[in-house]
């Protein structure tokens, strides 16, 4: 509770400080100050402090897991913050207003982490995804920026219909919005269609949200079309709650619909998801393979990164739990650190990347690091996610499975090592970076390489917080 | 007869009435006025029916803006007899299909509601539909949502400023 208050009134905080608060400079101290509160009221939750007690009438309950999540997620906004709030308050004159949208996305997710009814689901999701919208355009004298916020609101809309949709059917059949007495019910009656049918629409409504394959059409355009260091966000922070929320949900109903339990009526949900990340890895990997902008092909690297992540629901065990929270974290950081260059570059094409490393080698060898962590090099993070995941795979009994998995990765590394090779064995005459590099951007990317690495050497630094 | 079976024919005539109306006329405001008198002879049963709150409900929501919104995109596309659109046969071949294969769906639910036929509708009785039990239900069980809502509005609002604001 604590998390989702506090997120919410420090929205208001800096909704307010646009108004009070005439130094433009302020508004990103006050919103680091917000962030490192939140961080440490999170945690304090996950110790036990809960600063209110509230009856929810057990639509969210708090565990150590979600709260855990929660602290993931805050804290690589905080470390977001850090690395690009200069890049924030160039976009557009509302920078408070932008910050004050980011904390109502925390809200969102601390709902996401912690819900235990397709209610609060949907608020959580909702709460996440407009304020998203609303970044999305906020380049507003850019008709790329403004034709990304309409696709992006459009096709999002479309999606919660069908979500509410899949959440009525499901309430038809179940007389129920809780997670808990669903499960109940189900096993005391008879499985209906209808709860199964609602569940496939909740499921076309989180691969939307999570843009897995053949729901992933938004994705390249509305990454492309938003401001890079809000596409930053988006593809890093939402993405992986948009997987907690998912998994959360599915894992709890997976076993009573499933084709095993009832013949009649059931679902067979591994080949579903089975097809599910298959098509995901392979339009990912492949389109990205085609891209002339870098920018363009994070967004299908993105879709890729997602058919990895989707292992984590095909497979639910203690394996991909785990996985799940390394991906999260690796995920995070890798891309925060990657757009974080990024948005410094000129050109935003491969060939703009080249000599990068002779101009600016701090940069470079922050890139490459980001780099070699998504595509899953040992000693960075990005292997560890996926060696959680495709174990959890194996360990489920579909090898062939795993495989593919490693066919697509080794796909990933073409275009993963096109940017590093532009880097440093290409040369430039000018520097390629537009942006003179400032010491907190040092710092913060100093910050992204110190975890990824120290992740990738022992991943049970963040692991054995799960189990305390 | 009472007064309350009276009222219930007398709506139910109209709504029929104006519903064929919409499909009739000609001049597409007219349609939307027509449409609008569905509407309230629809929240009518409503008031019959002891709920209140779909009553106004009907009328703010569907009545009230979505009507308004419709005139609007009528009289912004300005039609007139020649911007009509050539429809081919196959067009109304199609409508005839999904129309009559609607209007069949229709026909078998009513003629399979043999349980309903025993009973009556509860007219003017029943509480469910008052705004006190809703407003009971929403600030008690459903209070957690209630409040978390806020969240969603005020961040469409900030957004909406953000976005619509000139420099």
């Amino acid at each position: 509770m604590n998390a989702i208050i506090l997120s919410a009134i420090f929205g208001v905080v800096l909704m307010m400080a646009s108004a009070f608060v005439s130094n433009r400079s302020l508004y990103k101290t006050i919103a680091l100050a917000c962030l490192v509160l939140l961080v440490g009221a999170n945690i304090a939750e996950t110790l036990g402090y809960s600063f209110f007690t509230i009856d929810t009438h057990n639509m969210l309950a708090f565990n150590k897991m979600g709260l855990f999540f929660n602290t993931i997620c805050f804290t690589a906004t905080l470390l977001y913050v850090f690395i690009s709030s200069s890049e924030i308050e160039r976009v557009d004159n509302y920078t408070a207003e932008y910050f004050a949208l980011i904390f109502f996305s925390l809200c969102g997710i601390a709902i996401l982490t912690s819900f235990n009814n397709l209610l609060m689901m949907f608020l959580g999701i909702e709460i996440m995804s407009i304020p998203l919208y609303i970044l999305t355009g906020s380049d507003k004298r850019n008709l790329k920026s403004n034709e990304a916020a309409l696709k992006y609101f459009l096709m999002g809309s479309f999606s919660t219909g069908i979500l509410l949709l899949g959440i009525a059917f499901i309430y038809g059949a179940t007389g129920s919005f809780g997670l808990e007495s669903i499960k109940v019910g189900t096993l005391q009656m008879q499985l209906s269609i209808l709860e199964v049918t609602g569940c496939i629409l909740l499921l076309i409504a989180f691969a939307f949200k999570v843009s897995a394959a053949p729901f992933h059409f938004w994705t390249p355009d509305v990454y492309d079309g938003a401001p890079s260091v809000f596409t930053s966000f988006m593809a890093s922070i939402i993405k992986v709650a948009g997987f907690y929320a998912f998994v959360k949900l599915f894992e709890s109903r997976i076993e009573t619909t499933s084709f095993a339990t009832n013949p009649a009526v059931g679902v067979n949900w591994h080949l579903l998801f089975a097809i599910l990340i298959i098509a995901t890895l392979f339009v990912g990997n492949i389109t990205a393979v085609f891209q002339q902008s870098v920018k363009r092909m994070l967004a299908y690297s993105s879709i890729a990164q997602a058919g990895f992540m989707l292992f984590a629901l095909f497979s639910v065990n203690a394996f991909s739990k785990e996985g799940l929270y390394l991906y999260a974290a690796g995920y995070c950081l890798a891309t925060i650190g990657i757009f974080a260059v990024l948005v410094r570059m000129k050109d935003y094409t491969f060939e703009g990347f080249n000599g990068l490393a002779k101009h600016e080698p701090t940069l470079a060898f922050a890139t490459t690091v980001c780099l070699l962590s998504l595509a899953g090099i040992p000693l960075t993070v990005g292997f560890f996610a996926k060696y959680f995941m495709l174990a959890a795979v194996v360990k489920q009994g579909y090898a062939w499975l795993a495989i593919v998995g490693v066919l697509f990765a080794g796909v990933s590394i073409y275009y993963y090592f096109r940017v590093i090779a532009a880097m440093y064995f290409k040369s430039a005459d000018e520097n390629p970076a537009a942006v003179a590099t400032s010491s907190t951007v040092k710092i913060g990317l100093a910050v992204v390489v110190a975890g990824i690495i120290i992740l990738g050497v022992w991943p049970h630094a963040l692991l054995n917080f799960l189990y305390f | 007869m009472g007064t309350t079976q009276l009222l219930f024919w007398l709506l139910s005539a109209l709504s029929i009435f104006s519903a064929m109306m919409v499909l009739i006329s000609k001049n597409p405001v007219h349609s939307v006025l027509w449409l609008v008198l569905v509407f309230f002879t629809i929240s009518g049963h409503y008031i019959l029916l002891n709920a209140q709150f779909l009553f106004i409900v009907n009328l703010i929501v569907y009545a009230g803006a979505i009507m308004v919104l419709f005139l609007f995109v009528i009289m912004l596309m300005n039609l007139n007899k020649d911007a009509e659109p050539q429809k081919s046969i196959w067009m109304k071949l199609a409508g005839a299909i999904s129309g009559g294969s609607l209007l069949l769906i229709f026909v078998s639910v009513v003629r399979s509601a043999s349980e309903m036929q025993s009973k009556q509708a509860l007219l003017k009785t029943g509480n469910i539909g008052l705004i006190d039990q809703l407003g009971k239900t929403l600030f008690s069980e459903y209070v957690i949502p209630f409040e978390i809502s806020s969240v969603l509005f005020l961040s469409a609002m900030v957004g909406a400023v953000a976005i619509g604001k000139k420099h």
